[in-house]
């Protein structure tokens, strides 16, 4: 019993010592930022992180909503009600699944190799050289990650948003039949722009820090060993997962939350 | 702003303590590196000489004591004194830790990219210098990951002497050079001493090369200092530790072997019953 609560004991100190650097190192990165002469270097990660991420959201964006436009389709259909697929698709697509599956794939795409940079620069002692020639690598390595992330990840979930619906358009009405003036009107009377689109995006701001902190964390953390850069990695993909996930049940309850 | 101190010594380190986990690196260490003069830091393995450059350019926090550089206390000074600090030290990494992704001339490049405000031209003409006097000039254009060991040390010594800087720590600069490049080396250490009127650390298991351009060494053990002299003082000392180190013998009060039982023990396992 003893052991069991000193266990629970070191293992809660961990956790904030851990939150405690983490705020600490996001403070440091992101104060006094971004400057001029640091534009090189955002505009560099955005291409890393941002651009080089495009292809997995767009193809996973299509397919994604080609399957619910698919799925839709079948269901309403049997109560005749397939011109509401539009605005089924715009709705789940926009509220939920637009930022949530793109900061999950954010994480294993970009958050991944993120961690992994950061966590190899750690432990070759590139971040130490760079802080013995008074060049700070809060600065100079992890506050150009940090905005690009913040920056890219929202671009992102709009981009991945266009190409579902896109794809839902292809499989409901291009391929399926649907009216194509039922489709995009319904979507044009229901959706809202700051109910749907507003707080999809508002939630997208909220993955974009938690995932892109997440993952420079781990990485500079890291404890500078082979093993150790794999276990940040995996833990900076498992750890944004269930972040994003549990972020967004919360920010659903306090968004939508008034069931009463 | 560092005060710069009128003290003859560079660095000062009183009762430098410092614990990691159970172990005591440093058990009140004291030490004066004199300005303008070559100082070798020698040891056994293990000892911490690679942590106490760490500890003068203020990456490692000690427990208790104090660090003066250039007359900066480095144990209670603010980060962006610290990083003023760091623009005058030029540390060579037993590692050289190039930055991976920019080739060998931005590496050198990179300090004087982050510190000055010269104009492109003049920051290649520097680099060109600077490469010109560890022989690497025509590797300019290569990738860290295209050098062989040696030759990225030696970047990695134009890349620390960019700055022209007051203090020079080299950890392990002779490890992995040619016979060629060890005495090329050896002679930059010392030119670049002189030349520039700064103070040079040098952390080093390689005695001969060492005692050859050094000035005054310090050999610590048990975290701490247990002869510190000009070369030759060292060759003669009485101390047995000190005979043993200078002059590499296995047998003496510094064991070779890792503290473990005895080999019949372990070979043969622990015996039931």
């Amino acid at each position: 019993m003893i052991e069991y609560l000193r266990y629970l004991g070191a293992e809660a100190l961990d956790f904030l010592g851990n939150l405690g650097r983490a705020s600490l190192m996001w403070g440091r990165a992101l104060s006094g930022l971004p400057r001029w002469n640091d534009i090189g270097l955002l505009m560099r990660q955005i291409y890393n992180i941002g651009v080089l991420s495009l292809v997995i959201i767009i193809l996973s964006a299509f397919s994604i909503g080609a399957v619910i436009a698919l799925q839709f389709h079948t269901q309403l259909a049997k109560f005749g009600a397939e011109d509401a697929v539009g605005v089924g698709l715009a709705m789940v697509l926009l509220r939920e699944l637009g930022p949530v599956v793109t900061a999950l794939l954010f994480a294993g795409r970009a958050g991944s190799a993120i961690t992994a940079e950061i966590g190899l620069m750690k432990s070759t002692e590139q971040l130490s050289s760079m802080e013995m020639m008074g060049v700070d690598p809060l600065r100079r390595i992890v506050a150009p990650r940090l905005w690009a992330g913040m920056l890219c990840l929202p671009l992102l979930t709009a981009i991945f948003n266009v190409v579902a619906i896109y794809g839902g358009v292809v499989v409901a009405v291009e391929w399926l039949g649907a009216d194509p003036s039922s489709y995009w009107n319904g979507m044009q009377d229901v959706v809202e722009l700051w109910e749907d689109l507003g707080k999809g995006m508002v939630k997208s701001v909220f993955f974009a820090v938690l995932v892109t902190w997440i993952a420079v964390y781990q990485g500079y953390d890291t404890v500078p060993t082979a093993e150790g850069i794999g276990m940040s990695t995996t833990r900076t993909v498992v750890l944004s997962s269930v972040m994003v996930l549990a972020t967004d049940f919360l920010l659903t309850l306090s968004m939508y939350g008034d069931f009463g | 702003m560092v005060d710069e101190k009128s003290s003859d010594n560079l660095i000062e380190i009183r009762g430098l303590y410092l614990k990691r986990g159970r172990r005591v690196v440093f058990d009140g260490l004291d030490m004066s590196i004199p300005r303008g003069k070559i100082t070798a830091l020698m040891g056994p393995s293990g000892t911490g000489k690679t942590t106490l450059l760490k500890v003068i350019g203020g990456q490692v926090a000690p427990d208790a004591g104090e660090v003066i550089v250039n007359g900066l206390d480095v144990c209670r000074a603010s980060r962006a004194e610290l990083f003023e600090l760091r623009k005058n030290i030029g540390m060579l990494f037993q590692s050289s830790a190039l930055f991976t992704d920019m080739s060998v001339a931005e590496n050198v490049a990179f300090p004087l990219r982050e510190h000055t405000d010269l104009p492109d031209d003049s920051i290649r003409d520097l680099v060109l210098m600077k490469l010109n006097a560890v022989g690497l000039r025509g590797a300019r254009d290569l990738m860290p990951n295209e050098l062989s060991g040696g030759m990225a040390r030696r970047v990695a010594l134009a890349r620390a002497i960019a700055l022209d800087p007051l203090l020079l720590m080299y950890d392990e600069p002779f490890t992995g050079q040619d016979p060629i490049a060890m005495g090329v080396v050896q002679s930059l250490i010392k030119r670049l001493n002189h030349a520039f009127a700064a103070t040079s650390l040098v952390v080093s298991h390689d005695i001969h090369e060492t005692i050859t351009i050094a000035e005054q060494i310090y050999i610590i053990a048990d975290g701490k200092v247990i002869g510190h002299g000009p070369p030759d003082h060292l060759r003669s000392h009485d101390s047995s530790l000190i005979r043993q180190f200078v002059h590499g013998t296995p047998d003496g009060p510094v064991p070779f072997h890792y503290p473990a039982d005895e080999l019949n023990f372990d070979l043969l396992g622990e015996v039931s019953g």
